[in-house]
């Protein structure tokens, strides 16, 4: 796993280079999670049966883009045409661009209600399927978050999965200084969620929070670090908006080769 | 209108099992006998929730309906729209009733004149402005197989059947055939003004449903000297204004002026207050054709 997870921090930092884009921090504060969700939890063989994942944070679309390609569902090619003229992905996500990216978002506080949807509409169908969402930690100070909360519960919607990245850096700063979401945990369990707290940089600990029994929606919040497996960047806000020069990420990647070696 | 339409749903629901209703929290009485259905939720008021809640469900197969009073429709949760709906090419039907100033007085809060305005915005969605509800019902089965998403505008209950034979939504219906060479083409549930309007003026008049039909209007207008818009929308942003944009006569529009609605009176009283009653439109229809 630790060879899978560095692959896509390596492919991130690749097409935030090439792209010269923003949200490198975002991206490397959720690979674990989504590298643990594609290579341990989604069931993906049949395409129509699949469980569906909704990336939520959609800033963070680059670290979805190297978890796919990782994962053989997006190519190289596709990959590197992130953010360039007349290239192939977005900045945030359009669900027409690849058949595994299942919603177009960007703006947060839209993931949770379509995943109440699908989640529901599943339940309709009698179907075994699973819907995971990855919101980000500032993307609960939206009111639709807090709608949907309500209504998950309601529809008993044990199918719904909800991680939290919870980095406490969101555009502009802390939470905890601008407008904090605490007791995160305590509030969506007053809403009655199945509430779990783990380290989201463990694949264990996210893999055995996922397989944790319960007739509820789950929320795992996961604590987080912004810019997580390159020193310089980690817990930094500017790497919210930074742009990944050659030089930035000729010393990132040493890093993150490095960090291969450690056992 | 309200009704048939809600009729025509659960008609539609029995032999569509993929059909799916979402009410937020309007309509009393409307969905009494299909409340328990699975096919139906009313999960309360949070107009933002049920748009991406609807779009969740569309994404798994779902024909999803939105039923709501037309300002919490298109206004409050606009934003979702855009990019749940529309964005994302989802064939979500989105009805509003209370279209216009039907529920007046109750304050420009529930108050729809700027709703097609806002739904142009949006590139994929057809727009329907039914004047009865015979064109209701057609309305709903256009948008009910499409493959866009739909916004179906309409008032309440209880309007006027006008329409005997079949329709057409996405033509102009003819509800008066004259030898006049001037025409008034109507939007909405203000066809109910068109008695008084004839009383004044003779002039031909047709009904359009379908704002958003690719329908050749320079063709349809050619043979006609004065053309006359009629709506319960700001005169600015509704079909008048789109009907300009696509041809190039001149087009004659009533509607309500573009001001914040401080003037208390039910809708009749604001019609004359505005001057699209019908005496007022036919009178100054008479003075501008002589």
């Amino acid at each position: 796993m630790k060879k899978i997870t560095t692959n896509i921090r390596k492919n991130i930092l690749h097409i935030a280079n090439l792209a010269l884009s923003p949200h490198i921090g975002s991206a490397l504060s959720c690979s674990d999670i989504l590298a643990t969700l594609y290579f341990d939890v989604l069931r993906l063989e049949e395409y129509e049966n699949r469980d569906l994942f909704l990336l939520s944070k959609a800033h963070s679309a680059m670290a979805l883009y190297a978890t796919l390609h990782e994962k053989g569902l997006l190519s190289k090619e596709d990959m590197e045409g992130y953010y360039q003229n007349g290239g192939t992905l977005p900045a945030h996500t359009d669900r027409l661009t690849n058949p595994y990216i299942e919603i177009s978002a960007g703006s947060l506080g839209h993931g949770l209600p379509i995943a109440t949807g699908m989640a529901h509409a599943l339940k309709l169908q009698n179907s075994g399927r699973n819907v995971y969402v990855l919101m980000g930690d500032g993307e609960s100070q939206e009111g639709s978050v807090w709608e949907a909360a309500m209504l998950a519960p309601q529809l008993k919607l044990d199918n719904l999965t909800v991680f939290i990245d919870r980095n406490d850096l969101q555009g502009y700063g802390r939470a905890s200084e601008l407008l904090s979401y605490e007791p995160i945990d305590k509030k969506f369990e007053a809403f009655n969620w199945e509430v779990l707290r783990i380290d989201g940089h463990n694949h264990e600990a996210i893999k055995e929070a996922v397989e944790t029994p319960t007739d509820k929606p789950k929320m795992i919040i996961c604590d987080t670090t912004k810019g997580k497996g390159v020193s310089f960047m980690e817990d930094e806000l500017i790497w919210h908006y930074y742009l990944v020069t050659d030089e930035v990420k000729a010393k990132a990647l040493k890093e993150l080769e490095e960090s291969l070696d450690e056992k | 209108m309200r009704n048939s339409v809600a009729n025509e749903i659960k008609k539609v629901a029995k032999q569509d099992s993929s059909l799916f209703v979402i009410a937020g929290d309007a309509g009393l009485g409307v969905w009494d006998d299909f409340k328990e259905s699975k096919q139906f939720i009313n999960p309360g008021v949070n107009e933002q929730l049920d748009i991406g809640f609807g779009a969740g469900l569309s994404l798994m197969g779902h024909k999803v309906i939105y039923y709501n009073i037309a300002p919490f429709v298109i206004m409050r949760p606009y934003e979702f729209v855009r990019n749940d709906v529309c964005y994302q090419e989802l064939p979500m039907i989105l009805i509003g009733t209370g279209s216009g100033i039907t529920y007046a007085p109750a304050g420009v809060t529930h108050y729809v004149v700027e709703d097609i305005t806002l739904a142009s915005t949006m590139p994929n969605l057809d727009i329907f402005s039914p004047a009865d509800p015979v064109e209701a019902v057609e309305c709903f089965k256009y948008a009910y197989k499409s493959k866009r998403p739909s916004y179906i505008r309409i008032a309440k209950n209880g309007e006027e059947v006008i329409h005997k034979d079949k329709i057409d939504v996405t033509k102009p219906i003819f509800i008066h055939k004259s030898d006049s060479k001037n025409i008034l083409i109507l939007h909405g549930s203000i066809v109910d003004e068109v008695s008084k309007i004839l009383k004044i003026v003779d002039i031909n008049i047709v009904s359009v449903p379908m704002l958003t039909a690719d329908f050749d209007w320079a063709a349809f207008l050619e043979p006609f000297e004065a053309v006359f818009t009629l709506e319960e929308h700001f005169i600015n942003g509704g079909f008048g204004t789109m009907l300009r944009d696509r041809v190039e006569k001149k087009i004659h529009k009533f509607g309500l002026k573009n001001e914040y609605i401080h003037k208390i009176g039910n809708r009749d009283y604001l019609r004359e207050y505005y001057e699209i009653d019908g005496k007022s439109v036919g009178e100054k229809i008479n003075k501008m054709s002589k």
